[in-house]
């Protein structure tokens, strides 16, 4: 970890539009759950419906997509990533530092208002905001990981992410039971399922895969995210 | 000294441009081509071709099972006017991941003075490379229908062809490329960077889709047809399937959707606005 390279990518990630993307969807989940309380549906189903559709199928990955990328993908865009690669900065500290900050971003814009969505609708009732919150969390730090090893691999890094998310992650995996064991929005399902009660969870991957799973993404991702910086080469435009 | 012979001083035997001016259509028509090209990657390098071309052969697969369906088992495949609604998120990728590659590097480059001196304004700029991206998106939808239209013409399946669900479909599909390409290209056109440019389009088609379809769940689900029949519309794919269904009559691809003209009526709305906002947004690019 370093700090001034923490500080840096901060200040780029928030300082920009970006954050604008980084606030719209949060907001949109906290909106929806607000009109669901004042229609008067606010019942367990609903607010399981809105977390499996919106949090977990859409919201994560996105957030997932802007912060993993945002945090370095910009930097090797313009070229000005050769001025933090040539400080006597270890590479493998500078991608565990810029996952950090992706992985605390994903805290604050998709773990926090995933909670207090759940909240609105239905309180603490079986569980389901503490589960779908931890889900959050888990998913989204493995997700900032995967993105941020996409970014520094690829200058394609977000249309491939959205590809992954939306392709394998919706329609592949909706159609091939076995591409959902895959799935980082169904490991998030099955640690959501572990503090929820609700009937209305159901996964198809088993904790004891899940949890592995999310620790080798997350932390073979973040070490070859080192390993790439190590001997990264900048490339021409496109 | 001598005083030299005037005008000697400016004349330095450069030759005059005396042949054919083209004009503005003309550049207008040549940044068109150039911008369809971009659009699926021509000119660019290989990289750049992988996904249009995938995401156009993804969405060939379904015209081919349908194709060989009606070769092998003698009975239709995929119906023409649920193809663009099955196919959305594919076509939602191809929006995303193009628009941004037809207006950023312009925007990055600092090159829209360089276009605005020429005869091309801000109009014939952002019509042409709307034009451009509704042609592209529309070859993207059109192309594997006709190929299963014209499958079905020479396959002679009993029955008569079916011609006007076919024509239905590719009206609805050019209205849907123009809105889909109106505000891919005004949301891509917001910043010069294309990663975040893919990244936005997505968003907002995904916030759509997800709000879309929790209302739709909530409200059937507490009884409420009415509100569930527009909550469908707030997707594009669904509202342009409702216009086709106000439109041409026919199954409906997904739930029922509100009678009268509300959708056609939304649908004109929101391409208005879609084109005006991409217009404004030139002239104030064009102004910095």
């Amino acid at each position: 970890m370093n700090a001034t390279v923490a500080g840096i990518t901060y200040r780029a990630v928030l300082g920009r539009r970006r954050i604008l993307l980084l606030v719209l969807l949060p907001l949109a989940l906290l909106g929806l759950a607000l009109l669901l309380r004042l229609v008067g549906s606010a019942d367990e189903r609903t607010a399981v419906l809105l977390m499996q559709k919106f949090v977990i199928g859409t919201m994560l990955p996105l957030l997932g997509l802007i912060a993993g990328t945002g945090v370095i993908a910009p930097e090797i865009d313009d070229g000005t990533v050769i001025h933090l690669l040539s400080k006597p900065i270890s590479r493998p500290v500078i991608a565990v530092t810029k996952f950090a900050v992706a992985a605390s971003l994903l805290v604050l814009f998709a773990a926090v208002p995933t909670y207090l969505a759940a909240w609105i609708l239905i309180r603490t009732e079986s569980g389901v905001a503490p589960g779908f919150a931890l889900g959050a969390l888990v998913a989204g730090i493995a997700y900032s990981a995967v993105f941020l090893f996409l970014g520094v691999v690829t200058k394609h890094a977000v249309a491939i992410g959205v590809v992954y998310a939306l392709v394998w992650e919706g329609l592949v995996g909706s159609l091939v039971p076995g591409a959902r064991k895959f799935s980082i929005q169904q490991w998030a399902q099955t640690i959501a399922d572990q503090l929820a009660t609700s009937p209305f969870v159901e996964t198809d991957v088993t904790l004891g895969f899940a949890v592995p799973a999310l620790v080798i993404v997350t932390v073979g991702a973040v070490l070859l995210t080192g390993r790439r910086l190590r001997a990264f080469s900048l490339t021409g435009e496109d | 000294m001598s005083e030299p012979a005037s005008g000697v001083i400016h004349d330095i035997g450069y030759r005059h441009y005396d042949g054919p001016r083209l004009g503005s259509w003309y550049a207008t028509r040549a940044l068109f081509v150039y911008s369809l090209r971009a659009a699926f990657g021509f000119g660019r390098t290989a990289r750049a071709k992988i996904m249009p071309f995938g995401l156009a052969t993804v969405m060939l697969l379904p015209a081919v099972v349908s194709i060989a369906m009606m070769a092998l088992l003698k009975e239709r495949g995929m119906p023409y006017p649920g193809f663009f609604v099955y196919m959305q998120a594919i076509l939602s990728i191809f929006v995303a991941s193009q628009s941004p590659a037809l207006v950023a590097p312009d925007l990055r480059h600092r090159v829209l003075p360089l276009y605005l001196s020429r005869p091309v304004g801000v109009p014939q700029y952002a019509g042409a490379k709307l034009a451009a991206m509704t042609l592209a998106v529309f070859l993207v939808i059109g192309v594997p229908l006709t190929l299963v239209y014209a499958g079905e013409l020479l396959i002679d399946l009993e029955g008569p062809p079916q011609t006007g669900e076919y024509l239905a479909a590719l009206t609805t599909g050019l209205c849907l490329a123009l809105l889909l390409s109106a505000f891919g290209l005004t949301i891509a056109s917001l910043t010069p960077r294309r990663g975040l440019g893919v990244a936005s389009v997505i968003a907002v088609y995904l916030l759509l889709l997800a709000v879309s379809g929790v209302l739709v769940g909530t409200f059937e689900s507490i009884g409420s047809g009415t509100a569930a029949a527009w909550s469908y519309l707030i997707n594009p794919f669904f509202l342009l399937d409702a216009v086709r269904v106000a439109l041409f009559g026919g199954e409906s691809a997904s739930g029922q959707y509100p009678d009268g003209p509300g959708p056609v009526l939304l649908t004109a709305a929101l391409v208005a606005l879609g084109v005006a906002a991409l217009f404004l947004r030139y002239r104030k690019a064009a102004a910095k």
